[in-house]
């Protein structure tokens, strides 16, 4: 005997993740969740943009995503903001975060102080890609370490995601990457995809990602 | 490592699905398909759903049979429609990039076989 089923696996997450996104909407606020490889500088990078919202008074908040130590969240609580992190597990918890991780760390805050939660996914480029955390927009950093062929060998992740950022362009000159084929194939994975660089390290473009996040914010048209 | 949250949520969807249709029979095979966009790699899927079906009484020998679909892209400028191997999402006809993904992001549980009582007495 056959029971017909037909459900999606993973319709309890894209469930929740749809009221996350109704929640946050009703407070007027705005989630964009960072996914990356490890290493790629999502850390490095909110220290360098966060102040900068700041100083253009967007309130922000971070939930950390670091699941083995609180490290990260350390150096985001030095920016003032309040963050939210993600219960941590010491030989490593799971590979990306789900809904159901996101709903209990935003009610931490009080949403009606916050214009903008960034979520600091786990450093990964295939899981975090399947599971929506109910952010309004998905960022990519890719670094420049990291070579020309990550898109092609992650294309959900820069399937899924409306902007990527290109980090670490200071290092350039050290390396063989070719950052125009590497824009090439993040661009032949997803054409419509706002595409960016810059480097943490330096502050070279932070201002670009700075006025793309206030256009998002502003609910302006993002390409 | 998403398969072992999918294998996960395999589980609970079929034993959800058995007390709706007030099933008490054991389960032969679970039909899954997965879009070959998911990146979801069979045997880590199967090693998965294996460790965890142990735990279910009506699951534990059960078998989850992963049928897999190619990416079938379709272009919105020409209509051309066609699979690709390769992730080069344009349209091979006249190499637009405005395309819509047709196939290949499926992720669901498709249906149960149940071994019929006899088969389980055997």
């Amino acid at each position: 005997m056959k029971i017909q089923i037909v459900r999606d696996v993973l319709e309890a997450n894209d469930k929740l993740a749809d009221t996350i996104r109704t929640e946050s909407s009703k407070s007027g606020l705005k989630l964009i969740n960072i996914m990356s490889s490890p290493g790629s500088g999502k850390t490095s990078l909110l220290e360098k943009i966060i102040p900068e919202l700041k100083k253009k008074e967007v309130r922000v908040a971070v939930i950390e995503g670091d699941i083995t130590t609180t490290a990260d969240a350390e150096r985001i609580a030095r920016l003032n903001i309040p963050v939210a992190q993600i219960n941590t597990e010491p030989f490593g918890g799971d590979c990306h975060l789900g809904a159901e991780v996101i709903m209990p760390a935003l009610h931490q805050f009080d949403l009606s102080e916050l214009d903008l939660v960034f979520i600091e996914n786990v450093g990964n480029l295939v899981c975090p890609a399947e599971f929506d955390t109910g952010a309004d927009y998905n960022f990519v950093v890719i670094s420049t370490t990291e070579g020309e062929d990550k898109p092609l060998k992650y294309p959900l992740m820069f399937r899924v995601c409306d902007t990527a950022i290109i980090n670490k362009i200071d290092l350039q000159p050290y390396l063989d990457l070719d950052i125009d084929f590497l824009k090439k194939n993040i661009k032949q994975i997803n054409p419509g995809i706002t595409l960016m660089e810059c480097s943490a390290k330096t502050g070279e473009n932070i201002i670009t990602i700075i006025k793309h996040i206030q256009s998002l914010l502003n609910g302006q048209d993002i390409s | 490592m998403h398969e072992l949250q999918i294998a996960q949520n395999i589980i609970t969807i079929v034993n959800e699905e058995l007390v709706k249709n007030k099933r008490t029979e054991k389960v032969k095979d679970v039909i899954f398909v997965a879009g070959r966009m998911r990146a979801i790699i069979p045997e880590t899927l199967t090693f998965s759903f294996d460790v965890q079906k142990e735990k279910h009484v009506q699951l534990s020998d059960a078998r989850l049979s992963i049928r897999e679909i190619d990416i079938v892209i379709q272009c919105r400028d020409c209509g051309e429609q066609h699979t690709i191997d390769e992730p080069t999402f344009h349209c091979e006809k006249c190499l637009s990039t405005n395309i819509e993904i047709k196939n290949g992001n499926e992720l669901y549980v498709d249906s149960v076989e149940l071994f019929d009582e006899k088969e389980e007495q055997e």
